[in-house]
């Protein structure tokens, strides 16, 4: 009997326990809810999947794209497309016109105006032949090996089965009847009558008016296209990998989201930071620590890169000396001039640029005397190269100061390093953490020193970040502590 | 108390109608009022249950549908319009019947279900005047009606000729038939004490002594005997072991589709309103309000006692008891046959027949 009644009073307290439970979680949903809501966040792509640099893999068959800068309408990949989803038009300017078509990354003289060029991905079977027999190797595969040139594009879904067609051609209609392709134009505009026509027999509401229609094949085309020409010249200083430095997953996934869609309309770095913290506070989840590192992001490049410079040359005081001067304007590539708009004023640029490289000469002045000479010096144009110039002039300055003070050199770097030893080291191994004998408290070590390393941060730095974050763990313990009193000691 | 079926006939009463003609009249706006009430307590009770679901289990619930581009913000009611679609999708789906099937019983069987549920909310008092009609044994016709579905439960069985089904509906008439004796005992305690099977005189009971809950521990236990048999008695988790997907598909339902499918979801969301109305009225004072057990509120309060906010505490009370039948079904895994038969006949069934007895002595020594 007894049994009984003690099975009900277990049976009430665990019924209890339970509800407690439900109800807890029931309550405290914000922090502890698991749903990601697919397409409207994203957990953020981690840099290496499964353990190989990109440049490991053979191929990563993503998605198909067009450097249409460097085409020259050879039709060799339309030829080898054995599902015939690429379809290349092209227009060929009459000999005595002066039409300059560009000139590609190869050097090699355009002849002709691209005027579309569509690749339809829902029929692409993703063989890859088209690559091979590209002579300029402007159509590849995103990401993998070719990360560099494109970043991977895990995701192109669309809602309509016309947003798999990608138009990669540029080509602006103006540029086409320069180059005599008006009866193309007509062509064209022809089609494009015709299906809006076929829409409207289909008793659909003629909200696709032929413009519309031309529309998002324009846009598509350009939303694909804008990313070759207008994130180059933010890749220096900021890209997407500068918001590494967000800590929260969540944050950081919402972050690259906007990024990537404020790089994709052809937004300047100053657009691109304010959408980034728009997103953010829009989601409610802008702190202050995130608002530093947008702050930091949003400094003018220039003086963002002379700090840097700066600071090494400070630091690595001997050896700057020995750098080659030439790095500096190592910096100043061909596809950085892919920023500018004008196509004309592109190709003229890059043949100076290529010339300079030839003979030798300083890249940047011989590209502003072309361009100059050509009228075609904008003020994007000129500001992007006196980008390059001020980027170049500055790590010249403290070698040049070191070069005055070069008697005194190495008095002056053994009293820096008397006074702050630390400065002058360079940022240690990851493998020097090995020491830590607690595998959690290792690991722990190790994130926080990966963090710091990405966000470039100095030895001291770096410790310094150590320690707090062990600290606030609970794990920093003596042997650890000395551990890193060994390192910030330089031993 | 006057009902409004009573109200509707007396302001007609100037048109100089045939009775013919009125009572047809006056049924189908009370069968159309009761018909809205199902409806949007099932199209409401289904969200809440789909949100609270994913809440206690760390999830968003619907997130993505809105009315006509009004989506509720991001969090609770984030996917606003979702039942609804859902109900416009059940409606016009394929309605599948197997060919083996006895057709006109399995036709038969959830309009049968639904009549049980529908004919309830006929003596079921929303407030001190709003019930269609007023029984003076208002209490034993509900508990009367609540049992019919049981028997379009062995119908839609029997005549799917599907063995899922057959088992579930066996098991569902075990289990109501076997609940029905602690639900009965248990309001038959409350009966004794108020003297009248009229929700009203009940209600009023409570008004001028206490509420039942309070009244005596039996009364007290006796309410919780109650709950948690109309849980079992409502088929849902964690007695839910006639339609336990996870053993018999979906039990009873599981050749039904379409319309007739809606049918035995929207009597299962009507059947937890009825009980829980019926367990707030009963017990819990029904419109009465809350302030009234602590004689410490000014006067001026009192206006949360009227007649006009009798239905926003009938539905409070009734609310919070749907919300903890939900809450228990995404507690509690679901109890086997035995334990279920053990719960009833071995724990409910003495505890109540014990409290039964035990409240007749209190009363004849207070």
């Amino acid at each position: 009997m007894s049994e009984y009644f003690s099975n009900i009073i277990y049976g009430v307290k665990s019924f209890l326990t339970g509800m407690k439970l439900t109800l807890d979680h029931f309550n405290n949903k914000k922090e502890r809810v698991a749903t990601l809501q697919y397409p409207h966040e994203k957990w953020p792509i981690p840099e290496r999947n499964i353990g190989f640099d990109h440049a490991e893999y053979n191929l990563i068959r993503s998605r198909l794209h067009v450097d249409i800068d460097d085409c020259i309408s050879c039709m060799q990949c339309e030829k080898f497309c054995p599902v015939d989803c690429i379809k290349i038009d092209f227009i060929k300017p009459p000999k005595d016109s002066d039409v300059d078509c560009g000139i590609t990354s190869n050097d090699t003289q355009k002849k002709m105006i691209v005027s579309r060029f569509t690749i339809d991905m829902s029929e692409c079977m993703y063989c890859n032949l088209c690559v091979f027999p590209c002579p300029e190797e402007c159509i590849y595969m995103v990401g993998g090996p070719n990360a560099e040139k494109h970043e991977i594009d895990y995701e192109f879904s669309q809602y309509k089965r016309d947003g798999m067609i990608f138009e990669f051609a540029d080509a602006t209609d103006d540029m086409i009847r320069d180059a005599g392709g008006d009866k193309w134009l007509e062509q064209r505009d022809a089609k494009l009558k015709k299906n809006s026509e076929g829409v409207e027999l289909m008793g659909i509401v003629p909200e696709a008016t032929p413009v519309q229609v031309a529309a998002p094949v324009l846009e598509t085309g350009t939303a694909a296209a804008k990313p070759v020409t207008a994130v180059k010249p933010l890749g220096g200083e900021f890209d997407i990998k500068s918001l590494n430095g967000i800590a929260d997953k969540m944050c950081r996934g919402i972050a690259k989201k906007a990024f990537m869609a404020a790089k994709r309309a052809g937004k300047d770095t100053t657009a691109i930071l304010a959408d980034v913290a728009q997103a953010l506070s829009d989601a409610g989840k802008m702190t202050e620590d995130i608002q530093s590192i947008l702050d930091g992001l949003s400094a003018p490049s220039p003086e963002a890169v002379t700090p840097v410079v700066e600071t090494e040359g400070a630091t690595k005081a001997e050896s700057v000396a020995e750098v080659p001067p030439t790095t500096e304007v190592k910096e100043f590539d061909i596809k950085d001039l892919n920023v500018i708009e004008d196509k004309m004023a592109r190709g003229t640029a890059k043949k100076a640029f290529l010339a300079a490289k030839r003979s030798g000469e300083d890249k940047v002045e011989a590209v502003r005397k072309a361009l100059g000479d050509a009228g075609k010096l904008d003020v994007a144009a000129e500001k992007l190269l006196n980008s390059f110039t001020s980027a170049a002039a500055e790590p010249s300055q403290p070698t040049a100061v070191e070069k005055t003070a070069e008697p005194t050199e190495e008095a002056a770097a053994e009293s820096l390093a008397a006074s702050e030893p630390a400065e002058d080291l360079p940022l240690f191994e990851i493998a020097e953490l090995n020491g830590i004998d607690d595998k959690m408290t290792r690991g722990m070590a190790k994130k926080i020193y990966m963090a710091g390393k990405r966000a470039d941060k100095s030895r001291t730095e770096v410790i310094a970040d150590l320690r707090a974050g062990l600290t606030e763990a609970g794990k920093l313990d003596d042997a650890t502590a000395a551990i890193l009193n060994n390192l910030e000691s330089g031993n | 108390m006057t009902s409004i079926v009573d109200s509707l006939v007396k302001s007609f009463s100037s048109f100089n109608l045939d009775i013919a003609v009125l009572l047809p009249v006056i049924t189908l706006i009370g069968g159309t009022v009761i018909f809205l009430i199902m409806a949007v307590n099932a199209l409401i009770a289904v969200y809440f249950e789909r949100k609270i679901s994913a809440f206690m289990q760390d999830r968003l619930g619907p997130m993505e549908v809105g009315i006509f581009g009004f989506k509720g913000g991001k969090k609770f009611w984030g996917g606003i319009g979702q039942t609804l679609a859902d109900a416009i999708k059940l409606l016009v789906k394929e309605d599948i019947l197997p060919n083996n099937a006895d057709k006109f019983l399995m036709i038969l069987a959830p309009f049968i279900i639904f009549t049980g549920a529908f004919l309830t909310f006929i003596g079921l008092p929303f407030a001190q005047n709003i019930v269609i009609s007023d029984f003076n044994i208002g209490i034993f016709y509900i508990f009367a009606m609540s049992s019919i579905g049981v028997i379009g439960v062995i119908l839609a069985g029997w005549s799917s000729n599907n063995k899922w089904s057959l088992y579930g509906s066996m098991r569902a008439a075990a289990q109501i038939i076997s609940y029905e004796i602690p639900i009965g005992l248990s309001l038959l305690l409350v009966v004794l004490v108020a003297g009248s099977l009229h929700l009203g005189d009940i209600v009023q009971w409570q008004a001028d002594h206490r509420w039942f809950i309070f009244h005596s521990p039996f009364t007290f236990l006796a309410f919780f005997i109650f709950y948690i048999s109309t849980i079992a008695e409502t088929n849902r988790t964690p007695f839910d072991i006639p339609e336990a997907e996870s053993e018999l598909v979906a039990g009873w339902m599981t050749e039904y589709s379409g319309f007739r499918w809606a049918l035995f979801f929207l009597s299962e969301y009507a059947n937890m309103l009825i009980v829980s109305i019926v367990a707030s009225i009963v017990f819990l004072g029904g419109w009465l309000s809350p302030l009234q057990i602590f004689n410490i509120f000014p006067d001026s309060w009192l206006i949360l006692d009227g007649p006009a906010i009798g239905l926003f505490w009938v539905l409070f009370k009734a609310v919070i008891l749907i919300f903890i039948m939900m809450w228990f079904r995404w507690t509690f895994p679901r109890l086997r046959v035995d334990q279920l038969m053990y719960l009833c006949w071995k724990v409910f069934i003495p505890f109540a027949l014990a409290n039964l007895f035990l409240v007749s002595l209190w009363e004849l020594i207070f």
